[in-house]
């Protein structure tokens, strides 16, 4: 699979990753890597923070809008 | 997770919404109700307006307020709301000791504060009409009968929590809306027994309210509301482990 990004370019690079929301294939470059808070509980229990979070891999468009939330 | 404090604000919060608006619409009903022919002996105004509707105007009350704070805070404190919760989740060794004591302290806070502001805001024919919405045994009801209904209600009330909230398997997002809807319905059926408070917190904040802004002494029942609760809650609770075990 190729970068989609650089291919709109008209580069051809090899993709590193899989954008977890749009599923677009990126390369080192374009991949942003998130690391995610992970929730554990919630009612009748309080919820808490777990001390490990998720990663996520996101293209740059995902990732502003995941920023925007 | 928040601290205790948090967490305790939280259950203050929950509960007293509970109150002001569950307990809060019985005594709106008998306000509303006031001077009617009770039609029979068992009406005492909830039901001289429209029968069981009346029950299941104030059960609805109750069902959405419950479902409101356990969407709001259930994320905060877990919105016990409710001391027989919180005494038959640490029973069961699901809660600790120490959040359980503060649990229940900030519960009877939160309900004195919840009918105070009911009082407020509607005046004192909610305390001398209304009642604040006190739970008492209707009459020909026996002190017995009172807590077998209370037991049997929250009984119920307790299975459904852990089926659809403390079981992992159950599906997300459910709980408030059932939990609700499972205590309206039980205000529904065995309202006219002996009020279905099925939580010591929402009996006490009405009878402390009563008792200070010189309304009805109810105390005489309170251990109705203590013993039927927390017995069916951890009752109910012991039985779903075993079920489930």
């Amino acid at each position: 699979m190729k970068c989609y990004i650089c291919a709109q370019m008209g580069k051809s690079t090899d993709a590193v990753a899989i954008c977890i929301i749009c599923g677009m294939g990126t390369c080192m470059e374009h991949t942003i890597r998130r690391e995610v808070d992970v929730w554990e509980g919630g009612y009748p229990f309080p919820a808490k923070k777990l001390p490990k979070k998720i990663p996520r891999m996101l293209c740059p468009d995902c990732n502003a809008s995941y920023k925007e939330g | 997770m928040s601290s205790l404090a948090r967490r305790c604000c939280a259950e203050m919060l929950g509960t007293g919404l509970l109150v002001y608006f569950g307990a809060g619409a019985a005594a709106m009903t008998l306000m509303i109700a006031a001077g009617t022919d009770p039609a029979t002996p068992f009406n005492i105004g909830i039901g001289a307006l429209g029968g069981l509707a009346d029950w299941l105007a104030i059960g609805m009350a109750f069902a959405i307020v419950i479902a409101a704070a356990i969407y709001a805070l259930g994320s905060v404190s877990g919105a016990h709301l409710n001391p027989a919760v919180s005494i038959a989740l640490w029973a069961t060794k699901r809660f600790p000791a120490g959040d359980t004591g503060a649990y229940i302290v900030s519960q009877l806070i939160g309900a004195a504060i919840g009918s105070l502001l009911f009082a407020a805001s509607a005046g004192m024919d909610a305390v001398t009409i209304g009642g604040l919405g006190a739970t008492a045994p209707f009459p020909g009801i026996s002190y017995g009968q009172a807590i077998l209904a209370e037991f049997i209600g929250t009984f119920l009330l307790m299975l459904v929590i852990m089926g659809v909230a403390v079981n992992s398997k159950a599906p997300p997002g459910f709980a408030g809306l059932v939990i609700g809807l499972t205590v309206g319905g039980i205000i529904t059926t065995t309202g006219n027994i002996a009020g279905a408070s099925l939580n010591t917190a929402r009996t006490f904040g009405p009878y402390l309210g009563d008792w200070l802004l010189g309304g009805n002494n109810f105390w005489v029942n309170f251990p109705i509301y203590v013993i039927g609760p927390i017995l069916g809650a951890v009752a109910a609770a012991f039985l779903y482990d075993y079920l489930t075990g």
